[in-house]
């Protein structure tokens, strides 16, 4: 077995892809999309490329991308990936015609079946103590998912619990057997780091309260991108790199990014001494000047917060109550 | 894209506590891409209100104060005894140049007295006005707005003759440049249309402002010329203003009131009030003084919008829009400039 320095799993759609199907129309023309037409979720190839990237003397990370797409976009989205410049080492698709033919309909939109097994199933390729981080957005069901993956695989919910919460979800017999089987096989380890929800549709924050404080919900990739090198998981060149990709692509100003960093901060997700380092490795950058505009006003907002700035990571209950909030997912869907 | 504009605003001292103003904030943040907004407040209380909401940040910010006015607070001792009160910052915040406008739903005293504080009086006019807008059966100006202007509604109890003529100056540049009304029709609200009828400083601002160029001076109006709406602008002193303003409020209110008893007392006139229920609808519109926004207090170098004290989310949002019309119309540098003109005449008519 390979050592791996962290692993990195991704959703794509809406997570690392603009895929905002509004419309029929809007449906189909993303189904015909070339990989040059597709457009990402600002920041998010430049954050995946850093992540991917193999640096000198260090164990590399691996990356797993699990979507929800169907199996025949692989072509157009692998070679999406590898336009972006990314590495990747698992890639799984949802086997949507097979479920049709099968008349699995319960499984074209269940997510928890779907996702569940391929992320126990994949654990099987680390070793216990590899630590991980999961990207996902607040269209789905990925924050529940990723909780329930950690909760298991750190022990904290049995195999019975486990069933309980995929029958209440809908999945099917063979999923919950491959759940069954992969959990089984799985050494314990509290080994998910932090879960980054990525808030597409402007939920509210506190939404995800109940899924505890390693879920960070984040508006952008700048404040994720932050939070990770408040980590150690990226250096500040790449967070500056983040930042310049981030302010062409995506055209915001620099007031606005500051504004975003003050909102993770005063979430309770970045600590403000992460602010200080990062302004340290700017000032080496004598060129970046609208990456140093970002950091001096970035640090104007971090004064703006005053004696009220000692913001504490908010805290989540003892034990998720999965079966509660998948009634509650299921009445917002 | 048009450059935002962007709105201190003021979260705490209102009646209903900085919810309506966090629940305000958001809401623009997701409907308004010209707009952004710095919530002055406590943060430990507009944080985790924030947290429950729909909002975009990279539109909003915060900035923390660990004071504020409370609504039993004396204005005149507690600008000193809370000189880090969050509407001394809103408006620090504006006399920096990192917002362009105040809101506020808090004390109107404090916000006045923190104003002149901190952005200080247009060159030329000695006391600030409260102006409203009230509901009038005829419509004013170019877009046809069912309402006229009425100042001060109470930032000056007491005005002199020449309060008033600096006043009827304000209120008509403010509507020529919120309500594109390129010449407002201005009067003195009095207790007669005569020239002599009323308090010796009307009688004295009648004079002055006959004599005034550049202002289209209508004379004196009545109370019941008010919400028939004969001019654009009506002026008066802020006790005076302010009776009349709550007044209207309160008949309003009252009229609401009355339909809904009589459409739970008798079913034939439930029957008529549901046949008149569309003309009902918008009356109540045109009362309605959510739907209005803020009122602008004339006189400083920047806007600053006062809000009702009892203002939910929607009417503190639309005090938000109202900033941002008065910023982006430039609607001070015109109050300036018409004021401007005003010492050389009005100081030769004083004499």
């Amino acid at each position: 077995m390979t050592d791996w320095r962290h692993v990195y799993r991704w959703d794509l759609d809406k997570t690392y892809l603009e895929t905002h199907f509004e419309s029929l129309s809007r449906l189909v023309r993303i189904a015909f999309e070339k990989p040059e037409e597709k457009v990402n979720v600002p920041g998010s190839a430049a954050l995946l490329r850093e992540l991917s990237r193999p640096r000198e003397g260090v164990m590399p990370n691996r990356v797993c991308i699990v979507s929800g797409s169907p199996t025949q976009m692989r072509k157009v989205l692998e070679q999406k990936l590898a336009l972006d410049g990314v590495t990747w080492h698992e890639f799984h698709l949802k086997p949507q015609w097979d479920n049709l033919r099968r008349g699995r309909l319960r499984a074209v939109r269940d997510q928890v079946g779907y996702k569940l097994p391929l992320l126990l199933e994949s654990r099987a390729n680390v070793a216990a103590g590899t630590g991980e981080t999961l990207f996902g957005d607040d269209a789905e069901a990925d924050g529940f998912i990723y909780s329930l993956y950690a909760d298991v695989l750190a022990g904290r919910l049995d195999s019975a619990q486990m069933v309980r919460i995929l029958k209440a979800a809908g999945a099917y017999p063979d999923a919950i057997e491959r759940c069954v089987a992969a959990a089984s096989a799985l050494e314990r380890a509290d080994d998910v780091e932090r879960i980054f929800v990525i808030l597409d549709k402007r939920s509210p924050p506190a939404n995800f309260r109940a899924l505890g404080s390693r879920l960070v919900p984040v508006f952008n990739y700048f404040q994720a991108a932050l939070v990770l090198f408040a980590g150690g998981h990226l250096d500040a060149a790449a967070v500056i790199g983040i930042t310049r990709a981030f302010l062409e692509e995506d055209r915001h100003p620099v007031d606005e990014l500051a504004n975003c960093f003050q909102d993770i901060v005063r979430r309770g997700h970045l600590p403000g001494s992460a602010m200080q380092e990062l302004g340290l490795a700017v000032q080496e950058q004598i060129e970046a000047t609208a990456e140093r505009e970002v950091i001096w006003n970035c640090v104007q907002r971090f004064m703006d917060l005053g004696e009220a700035r000692a913001f504490r990571k908010p805290q989540g209950p003892d034990a998720t109550e999965y079966l509660s909030l998948l009634d509650a997912l299921k009445r917002r869907s | 894209m048009i450059q935002p504009v962007t709105i201190a605003l003021d979260c705490m001292g209102s009646d209903h506590g900085p919810r309506e103003a966090v629940q305000a904030a958001a809401r623009l943040t997701l409907e308004r891409d010209d707009l952004r907004v710095i919530l002055v407040g406590d943060v430990d209380q507009l944080g985790p209100l924030l947290d429950e909401l729909s909002y975009d940040p990279a539109r909003l910010s915060l900035l923390h104060t660990p004071q504020w006015v409370e609504p039993e607070d004396h204005p005149r001792t507690v600008l000193l005894d809370k000189p880090r009160a969050s509407i001394l910052e809103a408006c620090d915040v504006v006399a920096a140049g990192r917002a362009s406008a105040v809101v506020t739903a808090g004390s109107t005293g404090a916000a006045i007295l923190a104003a002149a504080q901190r952005l200080g009086r247009i060159p030329g006019v000695r006391r600030a006005a409260l102006a409203a807008v009230t509901p009038t059966e005829q419509t004013h100006g170019p877009k046809k707005d069912p309402f006229a202007l009425l100042l001060d509604v109470g930032a000056t109890l007491d005005a002199s003759a020449r309060d008033l003529v600096t006043f009827a100056i304000m209120g008509s540049a403010y509507a020529a440049a919120i309500s594109g009304n390129p010449a407002p029709r201005v009067a003195l609200l009095s207790n007669g249309t005569e020239a002599h009828k009323g308090p010796a400083e009307v009688v004295e601002a009648h004079r002055l402002l006959s004599e005034l160029r550049g202002i289209e001076f209508a004379g004196n109006v009545e109370g019941l010329d008010i919400p028939r709406g004969t001019v654009d602008v009506v002026v008066a002193n802020g006790f005076l203003g302010n009776v009349v303003l709550k007044m209207i409020e309160g008949v309003g209110e009252v009229i609401a009131d009355l339909a809904a008893d009589a459409y739970a007392r008798k079913y034939l006139w439930r029957l008529g009030l549901t046949l008149l229920s569309s003309g009902i609808e918008q009356i109540q519109a045109v009362m309605d003084w959510e739907s209005y926004g803020g009122a602008p207090i004339l006189g400083f170098t920047q806007p600053v919008i006062k809000a009702h004290g009892r203002s939910r989310a929607p009417a503190i949002a639309n005090a938000c829009k109202v900033a941002a019309k008065a910023s982006r119309s430039d609607m001070v540098r015109v109050v300036e400039r018409s004021v401007a003109q005003l010492p050389t005449d009005a100081e030769e008519l004083l004499a």
